[in-house]
């Protein structure tokens, strides 16, 4: 055992909980700690006070509840047959600036309202692009898709998408109008 | 008296969650600061029992910050536990360079978090 390692173990020896009890006890702070940022995601995004905050509420949100540090925003063209790249942070602008809906197989599912998520093991990606894609999100405005935001890769660390990860997105479609429909009330 | 805890993040939804999973789950109390330059201000001031310091922030990063508190008297042996996108071994051994205690990666889990604090903290 290295010194780096002696220095972590006391701290995490805890997390093994074996009894019970203790199961319940984890589960239920696992639990709260779940709900407090799918209610965290929601605040921020009812709290955005114009367009730019509500692109910024996105980025904090993939980053710091979900993620990930590449995440992209692209409007659904009034013919829904391409996306147009909108808004993007942390990924390369010009790798991805046209998505065609006839080409990428998961995105009609997208544009009819459901957020797609890769799977665990899933070799599948979500886009036809080299960058894993995690999760495609429906942006509704007034009940209908008006932007898809795309999850691009997740943290090393991060074994892939959780149910709390799912909550959170859901909360993106249904929150997250203002960032691409300036107008939009809440 | 209850323990206090100092938050960090220039992220609202970070400091919000983090806010509350701590009220829910422990008696903490929390206090915040949204930089490492308001982080050192406000925990010379508030003098809390453990600092959660987020690393990425304007003005003055998480690194810098743990550094400059331990140069005072007050904080030198506060447990500060720093918040990465990053567990990679180098990365974590900044922190540590930096004089933090413990260091948390994000997203942050609620169990992981609070089982940290107690382990500090106690409950």
């Amino acid at each position: 055992m290295n010194d780096f390692q002696e220095r972590m173990l006391p701290a995490r020896m805890s997390d093994d909980s074996n009894s019970p009890t203790e199961l319940e006890g984890k589960i239920s702070v696992q639990q709260a700690g779940d709900q407090a940022k799918v209610f965290a995601a929601r605040m921020r995004l009812q709290k955005a006070v114009d367009q730019a905050d509500a692109l910024d509420a996105i980025r904090e949100i993939a980053v710091n509840l979900i993620g990930t540090e590449e995440v992209a925003v692209f409007k659904i063209d009034k013919k829904r047959s391409e996306l147009w790249l909108y808004w993007s942070f942390g990924t390369d602008p010009n790798k991805h600036s046209v998505l065609e809906v006839c080409r990428e197989p998961r995105l009609p599912e997208v544009l009819s309202g459901k957020p797609v998520f890769r799977s665990r093991f899933s070799t599948e990606n979500l886009l036809s692009t080299d960058d894993p894609v995690s999760a495609l999100v429906p942006i509704l405005v007034d009940g209908s898709p008006a932007a898809v935001i795309v999850l691009f890769r997740l943290f090393p660390h991060k074994m892939g998408i959780e149910p709390v990860d799912k909550e959170i997105c859901e909360v993106l479609s249904n929150c997250a109008g203002r960032a691409v429909e300036p107008y939009h009330s809440r | 008296m209850p323990k206090k805890v100092l938050l960090v993040d220039d992220s609202t939804t970070t400091l919000m969650m983090e806010e509350m999973i701590l009220k829910q789950r422990t008696n903490y109390e929390c206090v915040t600061a949204k930089d490492g330059l308001d982080a050192i201000s406000r925990a010379v001031v508030e003098t809390p029992d453990l600092i959660l310091m987020d690393v990425v922030m304007p003005r003055m990063n998480g690194f810098e910050a743990c550094k400059r508190m331990r140069l005072q008297a007050s904080l030198r042996e506060t447990p500060i536990i720093l918040v990465t996108t990053c567990g990679d071994e180098e990365y974590v051994e900044a922190g540590f360079q930096s004089g933090c205690s413990d260091y948390i990666t994000k997203p942050i889990d609620g169990f992981e978090l609070v089982t940290l604090l107690q382990n500090y903290l106690g409950e």
